[in-house]
């Protein structure tokens, strides 16, 4: 039953997402993704919500700057468990094309435990689908 | 405020638009710059990808047990900007098209590209070095003349073949 | 009634079971069409059911600064008035309704309880985007409520001066009485009153271009900001049985017919008038239009929904008198 349950659920993630000081290329592949008809993300059963407590898979993007880091820390806290954390574009995974800067401390695996990686600079649509479709399966098993 | 119903009604007529990605094909691109590729026999390690790579993500190391060179590029720091294909002297490193890139984060430092470029004794005087590969020698020394003979010479054996020998006829 | 036929027709038909089903099935069909307006696939129709399974399995999280009991039982408010309105509204045909004198009355105070319950969570919630989202849904409950009183007044009057009284507010009155003299949208008079229940709709549902309470990219979704898991399910089940009792009505208002005898065909018949009732006013709407401001919204509903009821209030005085 709880079987059944958890198959039935993961038909329905709900997608929110976080900007740690981005350059706004992920932000803006994102936006494509699920507003576009051409890459049309409710299909999938995803909608994009306004407000964390709702939220079941989290995107991040950006390298986590210093003036924005505890505030990062404080929304991841805000989402309901059983949540997964995707890590969008390059700059999260390693810093990215910022890695020698004054702001950034160190990759987003200290702060928070991130789950997917999808790397590029920015990703494709297609490449994020692929890493939310690795994330829903994540989501299932936690359910 | 009738053309927007005028749209939709036309919407309804002509049938989503949706690209069928995760349940069918997509269209790609052929210059889609994409994962990095590269082929050992054409590299000479000038080291030039690594001094103009934006995310610092290509590393070329001598193996530690000196039998030839490492060549490794992290994906997750390169941004595909494709410095590194456009200054190659020689060719060696280019994107292919590929763009499936998501991977889960346990394996974040396993996502690799790695090759190895084998050391080859000099036939004079037996030091390991790189083997010359033939684009550079066109580069560097002509396409007339004797050249094949220069492939499998060190730079120093090199020099003191041409200097004895005068190649260019 | 007896007590089990009370209970029957509170929980299974046509309240509690029948009720949330035909909700989320209208719900799964308005986004479905609205994706296919957009030329994009939309979810499969069944969704807002997989949604409500998939939130009641959610951690809940109350926020430190928020009032604990009145946070919790806010949602519980709006679905058990929701619950109780489907039970008074006739279905003609299949369900007779609750047969008494002014049940119209009290559906018009049930109405507003979402609203209330919206209200009381949002600021039992302690957070100032919550206490903006309550500001606006006060002052868009006031608005809409204005033209939905006129319009049912003037309803009431016409049935009641058929039968001698000045109004008569029992729902059963009003649905006999179509089914004598010929459903009141084919009556010229009331057309007005027809176009100024249809322009309440989106407000009341809470759907663009009224739909700044939850404006989900300005204020991160206003009241419902802190509500996760079972609360914000039902808040969203709620939403539903709303858009079910609004239809319902509208369609016990203006056009109760019946296709025959047999129970059956009329719910069937009753279900498909709903879904046109909702792809029609409030689909192709969204659609269609953007988000208006507060003052837009308040203006527009103050001139245009008002004064086309009051053009169909004056007639109906005009022609009962003579």
């Amino acid at each position: 039953m709880s079987n059944f349950i958890q198959n039935i659920g993961k038909k329905s993630p709900w997608l929110y997402r976080i900007n740690a000081g981005s350059c706004n290329g992920c932000d803006v592949e994102l936006a494509t993704t699920a507003l576009i008809p051409r890459y049309d993300v409710e299909r999938l059963g995803c909608k994009y919500c306004g407000s964390p407590n709702h939220a079941d898979i989290v995107l991040i993007t950006g390298p986590v700057t210093a003036g924005v880091k505890e505030k990062v820390m404080r929304v991841y806290d805000e989402i309901p468990d059983p949540k997964v954390v995707v890590a969008v574009g390059i700059c999260p995974i390693s810093g990215g094309l910022f890695r020698d800067s004054y702001a950034i401390e160190s990759t987003l695996d200290a702060f928070i435990p991130v789950d997917v990686n999808v790397p590029g600079c920015p990703p494709r649509p297609q490449a994020i689908i692929d890493g939310v479709a690795k994330a829903i399966e994540i989501w299932k098993e936690r359910l | 405020m009738s053309s927007f119903l005028k749209i939709a009604f036309e919407n309804l007529l002509k049938g989503p638009s949706t690209d069928k990605y995760p349940f069918g094909e997509t269209f790609v691109p052929e210059k889609l710059r994409g994962k990095i590729k590269h082929n050992p026999d054409a590299c000479m390690a000038c080291h030039m990808c690594e001094h103009v790579c934006a995310g610092g993500a290509i590393h070329i190391e001598e193996a530690k047990d000196g039998s030839g060179i490492n060549f490794v590029v992290w994906h997750n720091t390169c941004c595909f900007c494709g410095l590194c294909e456009h200054y190659c002297p020689t060719g060696a490193i280019h994107l292919t098209n590929d763009y499936h890139t998501a991977h889960l984060n346990k394996d974040k430092y396993n996502y690799i590209e790695k090759s190895f470029i084998k050391y080859v004794p000099c036939s004079r005087c037996g030091k390991p070095m790189v083997p010359l590969v033939p684009e550079m020698i066109e580069k560097v020394y002509g396409s007339e003349g004797d050249t094949k003979g220069l492939t499998k010479l060190c730079e120093e054996c090199r020099r003191k073949t041409i200097l004895k020998r005068g190649m260019f006829k | 009634m007896s007590i089990t036929k009370l209970a029957f027709n509170m929980l299974i038909f046509p309240g509690g079971l029948f009720a949330v089903v035909i909700s989320l099935l209208l719900m799964g069909i308005d986004r479905k069409i609205y994706a296919r307006l957009q030329r994009r696939v939309g979810p499969p129709i069944y969704q807002p059911f997989i949604d409500v399974i998939k939130l009641l399995q959610k951690e809940i999280l109350v926020p430190r600064s928020a009032n604990f009991i009145v946070f919790r039982l806010a949602p519980l408010l709006g679905f058990i008035g929701m619950l109780v309105a489907v039970v008074i509204i006739p279905i003609s045909g299949v369900y007779p309704g609750i047969d008494k004198s002014a049940d119209l009355l009290v559906l018009l105070y049930l109405l507003s309880t979402p609203a209330l319950a919206i209200m009381i969570g949002a600021s039992a919630s302690g957070s100032p985007y919550s206490a903006i989202g309550l500001s606006r849904e006060m002052m868009v409950t006031i608005a809409y409520e204005i033209p939905l009183l006129i319009v049912l007044l003037t309803i009431a009057m016409k049935t009641g001066m058929a039968g001698g009284n000045f109004a008569d507010f029992s729902l059963n009155h009003i649905v006999s009485f179509q089914q004598q003299n010929g459903s009141l949208i084919f009556n010229i008079t009331m057309l007005p009153a027809l176009l100024a229940y249809l322009c309440c709709i989106p407000g009341t549902i809470g759907v663009v271009p009224f739909d700044m309470p939850e404006a989900e990219t300005e204020i991160a979704e206003g009241p419902t900001l802190e509500y996760s898991g079972s609360g914000l399910a039902m808040l969203n089940l709620t939403g539903g049985l709303k858009v079910v009792v609004i239809s319902a009505l509208a369609v016990a208002l203006f056009f109760p017919s019946t296709l025959g005898g047999f129970w059956l065909v009329n719910l069937l018949w009753f279900i498909l008038k709903c879904i046109i009732l909702v792809t029609l006013s409030i689909t192709v709407v969204r659609a269609t239009r953007a988000r208006m401001r507060m003052d837009q919204a308040f203006k527009f509903y103050l001139i245009v929904p008002t004064g086309l009821a009051l053009v169909s209030l004056v007639l109906t005085l005009l022609s009962g008198k003579f």
